[in-house]
């Protein structure tokens, strides 16, 4: 029995080495970092200090809140192939035309699973360090 | 211990920034990690700045901890001179900044940098962006370095090389002067 136990993961083992090589070619470049674990969402009430929701304080909460109220108000839309924006600076890829993106008032742009992340954590724009709600009053102000 | 965001605000606004489950989430910050990190080597063993060169079989091995050689830049204090330095990658990169310090035999001996290699750099810490790189984090410690016009350690260094953290990012900075 233990032969026979020995035999089978031995070939599963090689199996799995087999697929391995075959498809995941970005693997070439060695091991991944090591997993990212977190159980519960994290969050910024400034750039530095990060808690989870457990042990923010209520003044932080309101504070983060108002933060993701805001970051919804911000435009999203899908990437259209202009020419002056190509990749989005956070993941460094190429825009694909059709990928969501969000607007900054700032005018960068960038993927929305990106910037959201990093606003979340600093409300500024990657790009030009601009805040985000002083360059949001500004063009509220503009509109009215 | 009032929880506002727990009770109504996570299910209904944080919905869209959290759009799948915490597992998927933490899947795809790791895909984001890996693929720009991949990126960042590939461009900087194809195209280096002047004087810096990185050791990229170390960085395939252990994407997550990168060794990069530098050389002083001519006509600067720091000419002829080599130095190592250290990118550590936490989980959360480019969210987060790399830990960038100073190692091996050469330290700079400069007044932003502590001979246990820590680097006063604000961009390191509070003015870090993601849409700075390792690149450009090394253009900055190479004019950094460039303007020095004399060469000596802090003048805290004994104490806090005897006092801080091993790493440098849990060292709450003092940025005070902009000139060197």
């Amino acid at each position: 029995m233990g032969n026979c136990l020995k035999g089978s993961s031995a070939e599963d083992i090689s199996l799995l080495r087999g697929s391995e090589n075959g498809a995941e070619t970005s693997d070439r470049l060695g091991p991944l970092p090591p997993p990212y674990r977190e159980a519960l969402p994290i969050f910024y009430p400034s750039p530095n200090v990060s808690r989870p929701v457990s042990q923010l304080t209520e003044e932080e909460q309101v504070k983060i809140a108002k933060r993701m109220g805001l970051i919804q108000h911000l435009p999203t839309g899908s990437y259209d192939g202009c020419k002056k924006n190509r990749e989005c600076v956070i993941c460094m890829m190429e825009f694909l035309i059709g990928d969501n993106v969000r607007y900054l008032p700032c005018m960068h742009i960038y993927h929305v699973k990106c910037v959201d992340d990093w606003l979340m954590r600093s409300f500024t724009c990657p790009s030009c360090m601009e805040p985000v709600d002083a360059a949001l009053l500004t063009c509220y102000d503009s509109n009215n | 211990m009032p929880t506002y965001l727990t009770i109504y605000l996570l299910p209904t606004l944080a919905e869209p920034l959290f759009h799948c489950s915490t597992k998927l989430y933490v899947n795809q910050l790791r895909v984001l990690l890996t693929k720009r990190l991949q990126k960042e080597l590939l461009s900087l063993i194809k195209d280096p700045p002047p004087g810096v060169l990185v050791d990229s079989e170390k960085a395939e091995q252990n994407l997550s901890i990168w060794t990069i050689y530098m050389k002083g830049a001519d006509e600067t204090l720091f000419a002829g001179e080599e130095f190592q330095l250290q990118f550590k990658f936490s989980p959360k990169y480019p969210f987060d900044s790399p830990e960038v310090t100073f190692i091996g035999p050469n330290i700079p001996v400069h007044p932003h940098v502590y001979s246990n290699g820590h680097i006063c750099l604000s961009i390191l810490t509070e003015d870090w962006s993601p849409a700075l790189s390792v690149q450009s984090v090394c253009l900055s410690i190479i004019s950094m370095l460039s303007s020095c016009k004399e060469k000596k350690r802090p003048s805290d260094n004994a104490f806090y090389v005897k006092t801080c953290s091993k790493n440098p990012k849990k060292t709450k900075w003092w940025y005070h002067d902009d000139t060197v």
